[in-house]
């Protein structure tokens, strides 16, 4: 009983001081800026690490340590935070009380790195807010690192661990033996990063208010922006560029670029989901090109294309025009990108290249083994092979996405969204892309979808941001841990009548 | 008094598929030993007499198209005795022949198909005929041709070819699928569930009933369309089109056109029975045991997304249900499931969530062993049973579990075999969707209209209508909307493992010359 109810508490608390804190800096921009919101971001920072070190001290880690339980942590530990990260949009008044699912929207969608926003007018948000919002993606990214490093492996469904079958040498794994030690060092990889990120875009040309936060989004392949018009705003090639670099960074592995950072650029080469990455994005980026010779001038078109091709094939999902204009075939394309995501182990979402690298094989031997039907084939990723569990693992979490994909898009259409915007819609939340097809383009916001269908957004986010498998198994182990705790229960109960 | 009949007729049906066989085996005496040829000519042989009986049937009716049937067919058949009196079957066949054999099989009747199609006029181009001809045989409803204006041999050509289609699909089912592990009856390493086991020992008495139960049924239904009040050719055309799961139609409307309830009614029943596993309808009708559809998981699971769809699309429809309105969401429902493509009533007015759930339905598919398309709600089942595993497996990550449907189990290699299938089937949907779109149609045409052709539906949503998607498209367009037919009909894998076959004498010669090569840098 202990087990499953106490650590994700002290884990959730331990959480929510860390957003408390962000909400303080937060709070000390609105105040240098002037522009208002200090107060509503100071209340809820209160609040917020009251409830937090009430939990984080009212409970302690326990002894034993299971899958089931670090699931349980970081599910609940992600819905606490983004409870708490609803509270500065109702304090500020910038969303009313009535709309608290909205609040909650715009948070889930933060830390769960989506970027799909409710806000429609941004002149009225305050800064301090707006500042808040792009720390939540941030954020949300930290927690991810820790996701691939610690929980992930331990389900076998495309962590490190399949990394690791492929980069050689002892320290291949998990940078070093201990899970704490990994996070640290991902941890100050992925706050240099930043800095340089927002450092450049500073010099070619960003305020420093717009620098942070666009690195922030940039960082953590979230995709907000202070800007409604997103990247459009300052139309600027140079700005554009040190985003795409960054974009591209940020979608792959950044315990791969940790080696690449230690033992040289080699590290790169050892493995081929790079390799993947960049074909698909390359490949993407042709297909738009050759789509859309027609429609567009050819410096914008490359310029289009690049960007989108980028923005989209990590799951970022920035915006520096309105694809929605772009012919049907481009949209397609698109959706393609949207669905596979980034590099497993990165900040992006979607399926992972890994899973569709290892979805290749695996239907790949079937057409051999349909030919051969004796031969015994390995499925085989560069240099090494996959275990046959593994290959299962990633199999039955690629039908479940696919799975959740389709039950999403009715659901979203059944509460009368056109087609291509619910199933897009559906895709882009689950990969925690952020802008969809159809009437949810980047120029547009998530008002255009009904306020229940919201909420199954919402869902579909959370599930695709936790893996969907450690989000199931969250449910999982709540039952068993209630079950348990009844049966604790009756034990008592009947030892005391005794 | 019924069984002696139908032991009459399956005895009839018996001796003349044995006859047919060992014609085609008297006559493949040729030197060169190759099963492709005889396949072919075989179908060539066969679809003769197809063209034989359409072109009387237009000189009785006075229709104009008579003569150039009876030359196609004549050729046809001239040319499908030459192929087989040169060919013979080999005494050894490795896998990948019969792949090719099967593959190469269903290129021969579309080649017959598209002949009679260019040589009536029916279609002035090569791409239009050959998009018709892979509707026709693949039994997919979507067309470029106004029914109405075609001669009543060529509107019979259609049904009729739908309806053969069908018919060797069930002799294939029984025949070839269980040796390729594809998911036939009984399949060898496939999925043997209750409702899909061969009737007995011997696969000829196997296929001897199924096709005289198919061939019951459609007089059944020939019969209650003209109760219905039907027109008699009409009722002809739409008995063969309903039973095979086909979809092609007299009218422009559809069984829509008729604008009455019994007809719909007698239609959603065919459609329905279309989706029905053909064994399971056998043994249930030869003891008179109804009791043993309700024991089949998979019928189960069938009728309860027909009656799921069917209540979503009147809950999420505008206004009261109406007799009308309940009447029409069934017919969808069940045409969907059953990759039909019939359509009845207000196709525009189904709702965003409806389409949605149609288009599902016509992704699952009928039931295993019949002759719907689409994927089978039994491979479903299974994937659902998979997904449910590995959630049990990564908590207890030494849980070994094997997956049941109903009493029987499903092995490993027929699991693997389903879910590559259905891998390759989605990536081969994305190039479609983008040749389809960048060739005319709007996103949601072209991603319906491509899910639709791949089950051997036809019916697509988005602003076009129902039907106009294939007369929307280019010549490209047509193309691959013919080439994804047909895969969708011998499912992806057989074509692929087939197109490998051809490939590899040039792959083996490139091993070779690579080894060479090795050999010559280690020296």
């Amino acid at each position: 009983m202990r087990r499953i109810a106490v650590t994700p508490v002290r884990v959730a608390g331990a959480a929510l001081i860390v957003v408390a804190s962000a909400m303080a800096i937060s709070a000390i921009v609105a105040l240098l800026d002037g522009g208002g919101g200090a107060e509503g971001l100071f209340w809820s920072a209160v609040i917020t690490v009251s409830v937090g070190t009430g939990l984080f001290f009212g409970s302690n880690v326990s002894p034993s340590a299971d899958s089931a339980l670090a699931f349980a942590s970081v599910a609940w530990s992600w819905i606490a935070v983004s409870l708490a990260g609803a509270l500065p949009f109702l304090l500020t008044g910038v969303i009313p009380w009535v709309r608290l699912d909205d609040a909650l929207f715009e948070s889930v969608s933060g830390f769960t790195c989506s970027g799909s926003t409710i806000l429609s007018d941004f002149g009225l948000v305050p800064q301090g807010l707006l500042f808040f919002r792009s720390m939540t993606q941030w954020l949300g990214g930290m927690g991810l690192v820790v996701l691939a490093v610690a929980v992930l492996p331990a389900l076998g469904i495309g962590g490190l661990e399949l990394i690791a079958s492929e980069a050689p040498g002892p320290t291949a794994d998990r940078l070093s033996l201990r899970v704490r030690d990994t996070a640290r060092r991902l941890w100050l990889l992925y706050g240099a990063v930043t800095c340089v990120v927002a450092l450049v875009l500073f010099s070619v040309g960003m305020s420093v208010f717009d620098a942070v936060t666009h690195a922030f989004t940039t960082v953590s392949t979230g995709g907000y922006s202070p800007h409604a018009e997103s990247i459009a705003h300052f139309d600027s090639f140079p700005i554009e560029l040190v985003l795409i670099v960054g974009m591209l960074y940020s979608g792959a592995n950044f315990s791969l670029h940790w080696h690449a950072l230690t033992q040289g650029i080699g590290a790169y080469r050892r493995v081929s989901e790079i390799r993947w990455y960049f074909s698909l994005i390359a490949g993407v980026f042709a297909m738009l090109l050759w789509i859309n010779h027609g429609e567009l001038e050819w410096l914008q078109n490359l310029r289009e294309s690049l960007f989108y091709a980028v923005s989209l094939g990590s799951n970022t999902g920035f915006g520096n025009s309105n694809y929605i204009l772009w012919m049907p075939a481009a949209h397609v394309t698109l959706l393609v990108l949207m669905l596979v995501g980034g590099m497993s182990g990165s900040t992006a979402g979607g399926m992972k290249v890994l899973r569709l690298q290892v979805i290749f094989r695996y239907s790949f031997r079937e057409l051999l083994r349909a030919r051969h039907p004796n031969a015994i084939i390995p499925i085989r990723m560069g240099s090494t092979t996959i275990e046959e569990q593994v290959a299962a693992k990633v199999v039955g979490f690629v039908l479940l996405y696919l799975g959740l994909i389709v039950a999403g898009g009715i659901a979203l259409s059944g509460l009368g969204v056109d087609p291509v915007t619910a199933f897009s819609g559906s895709v882009s939340a689950i990969g925690n892309v952020g802008p969809a097809l159809g009437e949810a383009g980047p120029t547009s916001n998530y008002l255009v979808f009904p306020r229940a269908g919201r909420v199954v957004l919402m869902a579909l986010m959370a599930l695709g941001r936790l893996e969907v498998f450690p989000a199931m198994l969250m449910l999982v182990a709540s039952t068993r841990g209630i079950a348990q705790l009844r049966r604790r229960q009756r034990l008592t109960h009947s030892t005391f009548s005794h | 008094m019924r069984a002696p009949t139908s032991g009459f007729a399956q005895r009839l049906t018996g001796r003349l598929l044995s006859w047919i066989a060992s014609f085609i085996r008297t006559l493949s005496k040729g030197k060169i030993e190759s099963a492709v040829g005889v396949t072919v000519g075989a179908v060539w042989v066969l679809s003769a007499p197809l063209f034989l009986i359409c072109s009387l049937a237009d000189f009785l009716d006075g229709g104009s198209d008579f003569l150039p049937l009876l030359l196609t067919g004549a050729a046809v058949e001239i040319a499908g005795l030459l192929v087989v009196r040169l060919s013979s079957f080999p005494p050894k066949l490795p896998i990948s022949r019969l792949f090719a054999a099967v593959v190469c099989g269903a290129l021969a009747a579309l080649i017959a198909v598209t002949a009679a199609h260019l040589a009536t006029g029916v279609a002035h181009n090569l791409d239009v005929a050959l998009v018709e001809a892979a509707a026709t045989i693949t039994g997919t409803n979507a067309s470029t041709i106004n029914p109405e204006l075609l001669s009543l041999g060529m509107l019979l050509f259609r049904a009729l070819g739908q309806w053969l289609a069908a018919a060797a699909i069930i002799i294939v089912l029984v025949r070839v699928l269980p040796h390729l592990g594809v998911g036939g009856l009984d399949a060898d390493g496939g999925v043997a569930t209750r409702s899909a086991r061969r009737l007995a020992p011997r696969s000829g008495s196997t296929m001897a009933r199924l096709v005289t139960l198919y061939i019951a049924l459609t007089g059944l239904l020939g019969f209650a369309f003209l109760l219905a009040g039907m027109p008699f050719k009409d009722s002809i055309v739409h008995a063969l089109t309903t039973i095979s799961s086909g979809g092609f139609s007299s009218r422009l409307g559809s069984i829509g056109s008729f604008d009455s309830a019994p007809i719909e009614w007698v239609a959603i029943f065919g459609m329905f029975v279309a989706g029905t596993s053909l064994p399971l309808i056998f043994r249930a009708m030869r003891r008179g045991d109804l009791h043993r559809f309700v024991r089949s998981v998979e019928f189960r699971v069938y009728v309860g997304l027909i009656a799921t769809v069917t209540f979503a699309l009147l809950a999420w429809s505008d206004g009261l249900p109406s007799a009308a309105s309940i009447r029409h969401a069934i017919f969808h429902a069940v045409s969907s499931i059953s990759t039909t493509g019939h359509i009845a009533g207000d196709f525009n007015a189904i709702s965003f969530g409806g389409e949605a759930l149609l288009l599902v339905l016509m992704i699952v598919g009928g039931m295993s062993a019949s002759v719907a398309g689409g994927f089978k709600v039994m491979r479903f089942m299974v994937l659902g049973q998979y997904i449910g595993r590995e959630l049990r497996r990564s908590v207890h990550p030494t849980v070994v579990e094997k997956i049941h449907l109903g009493r029987s189990s499903i092995g490993e290699t027929a699991l693997a075999r389903i879910i590559g299938e259905l891998f390759l089937a989605t990536m081969l949907l994305v190039p479609t969707v983008l040749v389809l779109s960048a060739d005319g149609l709007d996103l949601e045409g072209a991603f319906t209209f491509a899910v639709s052709i791949m089950s051997n539906v036809g019916v697509g949503f988005g602003e076009f209508g129902p039907l106009k998607h294939l007369g929307s498209v280019g010549a490209f367009g047509h193309l691959v909307a013919a080439l994804l037919m047909v895969i969708g009909r011998i499912s992806i894998t057989p074509v692929l493992v087939a197109m490998g076959g051809i490939g590899e004498p040039a792959q083996s010669a490139i091993r070779r010359w690579r080894m060479a090569r090795r050999e010559v840098v280690i020296r």
